[in-house]
């Protein structure tokens, strides 16, 4: 008989998907508060903090962050006659959707890495506050680190609800291309918010 | 030596192929399909518009019923069908579309209610009962009483061998395909199997069987103009006609179909006129009217070919670059009738014409379509001459059609004759052993092996594709719609020449592997003479029937031509021997008006 | 003024020793109308007949004619060339065994994928030919038959990496082909057999949403609508799995 595993497996990958993808986008305007003032941004903070948000959600993220991982790691082509007949294939047929996957493979591993690392320094400096995270980003390579974090996570996440919608019917066929260009919207968006958010902490005096 | 052996061999995995192969199967013998093509690409997939049963589930076909289909069927042919045969085929209709119905075939249904058609351009009203709702439907077609081919959008075909081909899968009927079938293995009296080279490699293999079916389909590739699939060349007939024993019936009642676009010669089915399609000339005028005013545009098929070709003859026809055509409008049915019940005829305008037909007229003209002749086989499908041959489908001349099949006829042939053939081989194959002689085997691969490769090493000679596309240039302008004494003998004379110079095939290539042109330079001189068949058939059969119009001798002539015309190729002659049998023994319905077509009959 | 095209022809003869693989070069003018079958013909006809390539129809109907052309996988026999560039590659389908040039062992490929999933009707009453047909609502008949316009051409495999990468993926014809008997009410199988086919990561959840194959499919067959209602269909049945009493 056939066993559930790979639909069961399927299953998890999605759910850790949508998780990390609603995550990601009230990550980002939890951040946006930065731009309306440290206060904003502090008390948000706070709030988080009084109810454990941080302290119990931060690392049931990184647990998600981890099982996904593993998860989509299983679709990685690992062989490198896989990688190549991928390669070729979609060198040869210059398709976006194909394309699309092999940014959402490369982006992946450098948020594995960078996310990881980032996850690593925020939750081990609890709390958070708007003065921490300006020094942060104002000494060493932290600016270039995010510079680069950002649109990599941007864009994997972007492509991965776009994804997400088509494997599952979310998106029909019919809205298939106005929902590509809401993701190209949307990705953009959040890389400029993201980026004011950096300008906006590089600025803060602390 | 590769030798395989099986209990049947079928040559052909389209749908009569099939359909024989699955009743085998399910009888227990084990069975193998050769094919050109994997089965699924057998020309059957090309067959739009329906396939006839006389359900009378629809309202317009209420009171159908095997006796009319009868009546229409014989009709069809000019009486030049063999009765008995029509008579086992409309009984059998219905029930052979309601197992392809069992084993997954997407009819459409009744729907109840309201609803618009469409008559020669005019717009009418039908309603139908609820009580039929859910019940296979049909539609019209040319040259019947009732609506009554049944259908699948106008991917008929398609929709039919697919499903036959999954039954074929469970019931482990294998298929080799990329095979070609080069000459039977007998010895005058039995058939045991054939010689076959694979297209893959280009091997010879033999097969050896206790009972062989020809169910190669048609052969219209012999002319340059054809909507039939590059691969209909003829091949089953061909290695019947070399055997010497085995005749073919029939050759030169060829169907011309009266809409094949203009230039690429694709049909769009008849269902198209069917569902109300005109006709239209340079003037943008109906036509078919003056000739026809009963049936009009759904006269049978041979009728409005010959209506169309003389209303260009006089100077009515729209000029192209590709020569004289005419107007197929359907525009009147609406954009969404088109899309749903004419899908593929929306979908080839839009592809290879560029025109959408809701909106354009589509360019039209009579084309080559379908062989009524075939390898002659007594009702039971067992073919003449060799005991252990059987033949089916459009290969066969079993011979329901006569010298015109009825639209949506040939697709009920297939599976109503795959299963009544079927049952026989069932039948005989349970009482039936072969001897097996190998010397006559090592003989027949030693025949095969030693024509390729004189071919190969010959070193000038004949170009291959030059002489095919003579062949098929003299059957084009001396051997169409219309025939006549002076153009059948140039025709004949020519074909001779051709034939002859087939002796001395040169390729260009160097013939290794699955090389296509030794494929074709193996295939031509069978061709040539099948076309020689065609030409000299039509030039000894002094009368007109059905499709075969000759313009010296315009009347049909039951008291002397109500016979069917028996072509064998004894070897080493460069003309086939004609010899005729009574066209039916059965008389049901004697010789009559057709009530379309006109013409005058001598009885 | 017409073109002078320049065909690049992918040239390989596996059963010939001598044979390298390699692109080959011709020269044809274009005429009116011109489309790859007439083309193809002429340059076997005229300038090398050893080309090997496979139409039958040549009318998009069989599926035969499937290959890469200008990088795309598409039916040659509807392909214009005034559709085309001044230059034309034309590919032998991947994810197919090489017969020769440009043709492929399509017919092993398809008949193996339609022995896995097991495609036809399964049913456990018998056919009664006295009895009439079963009734099918009408609106079914039709969307059956749109997902069974399917002709297996394959350059839906040819254009999903996926199925490139994984050989033993079973692409969105076979789910499409499994939709088709999902919504067929003659197929008696229960979401559970049908689970045991493709409930995989040979089958639906091998699937990445490529979307190649939506995008190429000659016969605009709705692949990705049928891809993800399996995997719906198929996601739901694990789920079922699991509750306890559910085998
Ligand atoms: C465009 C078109 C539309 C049509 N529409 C209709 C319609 O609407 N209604 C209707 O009733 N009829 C229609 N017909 C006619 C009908 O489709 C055919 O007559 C019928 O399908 C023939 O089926 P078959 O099984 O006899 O042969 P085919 O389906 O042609 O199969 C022949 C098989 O033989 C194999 N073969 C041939 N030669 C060899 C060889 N030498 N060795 C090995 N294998 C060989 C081929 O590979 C193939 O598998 C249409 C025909 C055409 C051309
Ligand atoms: C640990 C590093 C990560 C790796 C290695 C990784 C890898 C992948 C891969 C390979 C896929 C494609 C799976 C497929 O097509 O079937 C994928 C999909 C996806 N990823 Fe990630 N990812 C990582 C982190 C993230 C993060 C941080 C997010 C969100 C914040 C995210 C969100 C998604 C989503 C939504 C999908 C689509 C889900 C699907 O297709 O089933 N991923 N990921
Ligand atoms: C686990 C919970 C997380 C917390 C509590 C958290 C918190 C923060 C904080 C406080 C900042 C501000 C900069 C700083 O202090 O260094 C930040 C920025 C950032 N985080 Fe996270 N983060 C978490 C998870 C993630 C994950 C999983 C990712 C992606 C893989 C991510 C990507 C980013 C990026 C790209 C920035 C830069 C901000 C921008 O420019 O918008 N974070 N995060
Ligand atoms: S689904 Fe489309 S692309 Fe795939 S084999 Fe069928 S017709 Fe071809
Ligand atoms: S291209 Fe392949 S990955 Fe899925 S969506 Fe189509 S089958
Ligand atoms: S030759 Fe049949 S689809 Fe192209």
């Amino acid at each position: 008989m056939t066993t559930s595993r790979p639909a069961c497996l399927d299953w998890l990958q999605m759910l850790t998907g949508i998780c990390l993808v609603v995550f990601m986008y009230l990550h980002a305007l939890f951040l946006a508060s930065i731009i309306l003032g440290p206060g904003a941004f502090n008390s948000l903070a706070d709030f988080f903090e009084k109810y454990y948000l941080a302290q119990k959600g931060g690392p049931a993220i990184a647990l998600v962050f981890l099982v996904h991982f593993f998860l989509a790691a299983r679709k990685i082509p690992l062989s490198s006659r896989e990688q190549k007949k991928f390669l070729s294939a979609a060198k040869m047929f210059r398709h976006r959707d194909t394309w699309l996957w092999m940014v959402q493979v490369v982006s992946a591993v450098v948020v594995l890495l960078l996310g990881a690392i980032h996850m690593w320094v925020v939750l081990t400096d609890l709390p958070i506050t708007a003065e921490k995270s300006a020094a942060r980003i104002q000494t060493g390579y932290w600016l270039v680190f995010y510079m680069l974090l950002l649109p990599m996570v941007e864009l994997h996440v972007g492509i991965g609800w776009y994804r997400l919608g088509i494997k599952w019917g979310f998106i029909k066929s019919a809205a298939r291309h106005r929902a590509k260009r809401a993701e190209y919207y949307l990705t953009t968006f959040f890389i400029l918010l993201g980026l004011i958010i950096l300008v906006r902490f590089l600025l803060l005096s602390s | 030596m590769r030798v395989i052996y099986t209990d049947l061999l079928c040559i052909g995995a389209g749908l009569a192929g099939e359909r024989v192969a699955i009743e085998a199967a399910q009888a227990g013998f084990e069975t193998v399909c050769l094919s050109l093509v994997p089965s699924r690409r057998s020309h059957s997939s090309a067959a739009q518009g329906g396939m006839q049963a006389a359900l009378g589930n629809c309202i317009k076909g209420h009171g159908d019923c095997p006796d009319v289909h009868f009546q229409d069927t014989v009709k069809g042919s000019d009486w030049g069908c063999d009765q008995e045969v029509a008579r086992m085929f409309v009984d059998n209709a219905p029930v052979a579309i309601r197992q392809m119905d069992y084993w997954g075939v997407p009819w459409n249904r009744v729907v109840a209610g309201r609803s618009c058609y469409y008559k020669g351009g005019e717009r009418l009203e039908k309603e139908e009962p609820l009580e039929k709702t859910g019940l296979i439907t049909a539609r019209d077609f040319g040259g019947t009483a009732r609506w009554r081919a049944c259908f699948c959008s106008d991917g008929t075909g398609h929709a039919m061998l697919y499903p036959l081909d999954n039954v074929a899968v469970k019931y482990g009927v294998q298929v080799h395909d990329r095979t070609e079938a080069l000459s039977l293995i007998h010895n005058g009296e039995q058939c045991l199997g054939a010689v076959v080279r694979c297209l893959k490699t280009g091997r010879l293999l033999a097969y050896l069987a206790r009972a062989t079916l020809i169910a190669s389909g048609g052969f219209g590739r012999i002319y340059r103009a054809s909507t039939n699939a590059v691969i209909n060349e003829g091949g089953g007939q061909i290695i019947a006609l070399d055997t010497g024993v085995v005749p073919l019936g029939n050759m030169e009642a060829v169907q011309f179909h009266p809409t094949g676009i203009v230039p690429t010669d694709i049909l769009v089915t008849e269902g198209c006129r069917g569902d109300g399609g005109t006709l239209l000339d340079v003037k943008q005028e109906r036509f078919m009217p003056g000739y026809e005013p009963e049936k009009a545009e759904l006269a049978s098929r041979d009728v409005v070919s010959r209506c169309m070709h003389e209303h260009m003859a006089r100077g009515l026809g729209v000029k192209s670059p590709y020569g004289d055509h005419l107007w197929l409008d359907i525009r009147h049915l609406g954009r969404e009738h088109i899309s749903v019940k004419l899908r593929e005829v929306d979908e080839i305008c839009k592809n290879f014409l560029g025109i959408d037909p809701a909106e354009q007229l589509i360019p039209v003209r009579p084309t080559q379509h379908y062989s009524m002749g075939g390898v002659r086989t007594d009702k039971n499908g067992a073919a003449y001459g060799l005991k252990g041959l059987f033949s089916a489908g459009e290969a066969a001349c079993w011979d329901m059609h006569g010298f015109n099949r009825l639209g949506g006829n040939s697709l009920s042939e297939t599976v109503v004759a795959g299963m009544i053939v079927g049952r026989k081989i069932v039948e005989f194959l349970q009482g039936h052993e072969i001897s097996l002689n190998t010397g006559l085997v090592r003989n027949e691969l030693k025949k095969q092996q030693e024509r390729i490769n004189r071919l190969m090493s010959r070193d000038s000679g004949e170009r291959v594709y030059d002489l095919r596309n003579r062949m098929q240039d003299i059957l084009m302008d001396y051997v169409g719609i219309f025939r006549n004494e002076k153009d059948l003998n140039t025709a004949v004379d020519e074909l001779r020449e051709v034939l002859h110079r087939t002796g001395n095939l040169k390729l260009s290539s160097s013939g290794t592997g699955a090389d296509p042109e030794l494929a074709l330079a193996l295939r031509l001189p069978g061709m040539v003479r099948l076309a020689l068949c065609v030409a000299y058939g039509a030039l000894e059969r002094r009368e007109s029937r059905g499709s075969h119009a000759r313009q010296d001798y315009p009347a049909r002539n039951d008291r002397d031509w109500l016979v069917r015309t028996l072509a064998c190729w004894p070897e080493s002659r460069d003309l086939p021997r004609l010899e005729y049998e009574p066209a039916t023994r059965i008389v049901e319905i004697p010789p009559g008006d057709r009530g379309y077509g006109g013409g005058g009959v001598i009885s | 003024m017409s073109r002078k095209l320049k065909y690049s022809i992918f040239r390989y003869n596996p059963v010939d020793p001598d044979s390298k693989p390699g692109m080959q070069e011709f020269f044809l003018q274009e005429t009116e109308n011109l489309n790859l079958f007439v083309a193809l013909n002429i340059l076997r006809e005229v300038q090398d007949p050893s080309i090997q390539f496979d139409f039958c129809c040549r009318a998009g109907i069989c599926g035969a004619c499937g290959m890469v052309i200008n990088g795309r996988p598409g039916l040659a026999c509807r392909t214009k060339t005034a559709d085309l560039p001044d230059q034309v590659s034309l590919l032998p389908l991947p994810g197919f065994r090489l017969v020769g040039d440009l043709s492929v062992d399509t017919g092993s490929w398809f008949r193996a994928m339609n022995e896995k999933i097991r495609s036809w009707v399964h049913t456990d009453k018998e056919f009664d030919p006295q009895e009439q047909e079963v009734c099918m609502d009408n609106r079914v008949a039709e969307k059956i038959y749109e997902l069974d316009r399917c002709i297996e051409c394959g350059c839906c495999i040819a254009a999903c990496a996926t199925a490139q990468m994984r050989v033993d993926f079973l692409g969105a014809v076979a789910m499409n082909r499994i939709a088709r008997f999902m919504i067929d009410p003659r197929d008696k199988r229960g979401h559970k057999d049908y689970f045991e086919v493709v409930g995989t990561d040979q089958g639906i959840f091998g699937c990445m949403g490529l979307l190649g194959c939506q995008d190429v499919c000659p016969k605009n067959i709705p692949l990705q609508d049928q891809l993800a209602y399996v995997r719906r269909k198929m996601g739901w049945q694990a789920l079922r799995r699991l509750m306890p009493g559910q085998a």
